[in-house]
């Protein structure tokens, strides 16, 4: 006797918001990355496998799928092979975490956001072992790299990911969203003046908190200004240098995945989530916000070129987490107000 | 069924199943000595383990233990918003603010 219950429960995990659709909005999110990004550059992207070359990740998935995948015989073999995975599976685990086709999320407890932060460190550590495990010389430098931008952008990225959760009083994400939209009602129905004032405050603070995090989430993603651990123009590639096959589609896979999850935490922490006015669905808000932080990211990427190591980790330390802690400063003042 | 390790671990079947279709799909290929080689620019590098000088950066692992914990305090303090997790983190900022000056970059 098998319960509706149950076959809605594995449909969600499965196809949607679950793993299928996961995938194939990776792979969508990666090809308005590099169609944008190549706008931006005066270049047209891809172009030929499907409507506007909107096939093209696919396709490039594939490919490496069913090229030759050599393992040197250096490496650690199980480290090696083991990571490719571990770097798939997390962000996967993260987007259950994050609201998609509603205000809660599939997975969602008080303390989630911990949880995400945390996983998001942890792919930073197989990073690094990836590194180290490959035995060459550019990938102990890219893993090394990856562990000490690490250092300078976790601070930043914590504590501006706790300022919402401080003014929602709930450490959860969907609590966050949710408290999003209640305090959203709240103002409709009762405008006054001061409310009108707090409002403004908050959304400047949080929009001083939203430039933060996705400072924090580039050097996360690995992306331009900060790609300094794989580097393909100093490094060849850094961590990823000897993957190869299978375990570089998985890799880059899990890459497009985690683009997904960064810009997912964004829009839940700072722009409300899946809630949005009436006429069209949650799911489409949320899409709709996420493409436009995978736009924001690929915008930043075309902007700004490579910092060395130390300058990165300077710039961090002197100017982003100083900034961090004024913010959350300003979040304790507004949260003793309110 | 709405457990993190649950979906961890089918996120890790499904990674698996991406390595069973590319074992099914990619050619073997014959191994050679220079393919198995470590890649290093067509220099010859034997491949041994670096030892990385990471005293230029233990400066930085000192801060990041300090403000780690204050990130700590700031996230659990939800509860009691206000001046004490403020007063907190103007403590530590100010205590850094006299240290970075000793510290020779």
């Amino acid at each position: 006797m098998v319960s509706t219950e149950l076959i809605i429960k594995i449909g969600q995990i499965l196809v949607f918001p679950g793993f299928l659709f996961l995938i194939f909005y990776a792979l969508f999110a990666e090809w308005v990355d590099r169609k944008f990004f190549a706008r931006l550059q005066n270049r047209i992207g891809p172009l030929h496998t499907g409507w506007k070359g909107i096939l093209q990740p696919l396709a490039d998935l594939i490919k490496l799928l069913a090229k030759e995948d050599i393992t040197p015989e250096a490496a650690d073999s199980v480290v090696f092979a083991t990571v490719p995975i571990i770097l798939f599976a997390i962000p996967l685990t993260v987007m259950f975490m994050v609201p998609i086709i509603g205000p809660k999320a599939y997975i969602s407890f008080e303390g989630d956001l911990i949880v995400i932060l945390f996983l998001f460190t942890l792919t930073v550590l197989s990073v690094f072992m990836a590194g180290w495990g490959s035995l060459n010389r550019f990938g102990t430098v890219g893993g090394l790299r990856t562990s000490l931008q690490m250092l300078s952008y976790e601070i930043p990225m914590g504590v501006a990911a706790v300022g919402p959760a401080i003014l929602a009083k709930s450490l959860s994400l969907s609590g966050i969203v949710a408290w999003q939209g209640r305090s959203m009602s709240l103002f409709l129905e009762n405008p006054t003046e001061f409310s009108l004032a707090l409002g403004i405050a908050k959304a400047s603070v949080l929009a001083l908190g939203f430039g933060i995090f996705t400072i924090c989430m580039l050097a996360e993603l690995e992306k331009v200004p900060f790609d300094i651990p794989e580097a393909e123009t100093e490094i060849v590639g850094g961590w990823q240098v000897e993957y190869s096959g299978k375990k570089l589609a998985l890799l880059r896979l899990g890459g497009d995945i985690k683009l997904v999850a960064a810009s997912a935490l964004m829009t839940s922490l700072f722009l409300g989530g899946p809630l949005g006015p009436w006429p069209i669905p949650p799911a489409l808000w949320f899409l709709l916000k996420t493409i436009l932080c995978v736009m924001i990211i690929s915008n930043l990427r075309a902007l700004f070129a490579r910092y060395r190591i130390d300058q990165m980790i300077n710039w961090m330390w002197k100017n982003l987490v100083p900034l961090s802690l004024l913010y959350i400063l300003a979040i304790e003042l507004m949260a003793v107000l309110m | 069924m709405t457990s993190i390790p649950f979906i961890f671990t089918l996120s890790l079947l499904i990674g698996l199943i991406f390595y069973w279709i590319g074992a099914r799909i990619a050619p073997k290929g014959t191994k050679t000595p220079g393919k198995l080689a470590p890649y290093a620019c067509g220099e010859d590098f034997p491949p041994v383990r670096l030892q990385v000088n990471m005293e230029r950066f233990f400066l930085y692992t000192i801060f990041f233990m300090v403000f780690d914990i204050l990130a700590v305090v700031l996230a659990t303090s939800l509860a009691r918003p206000g001046i004490l997790p403020a007063l907190y983190a103007l403590i530590v900022f100010a205590s850094v603010m006299l240290v970075l000056p000793l510290a020779r970059w």
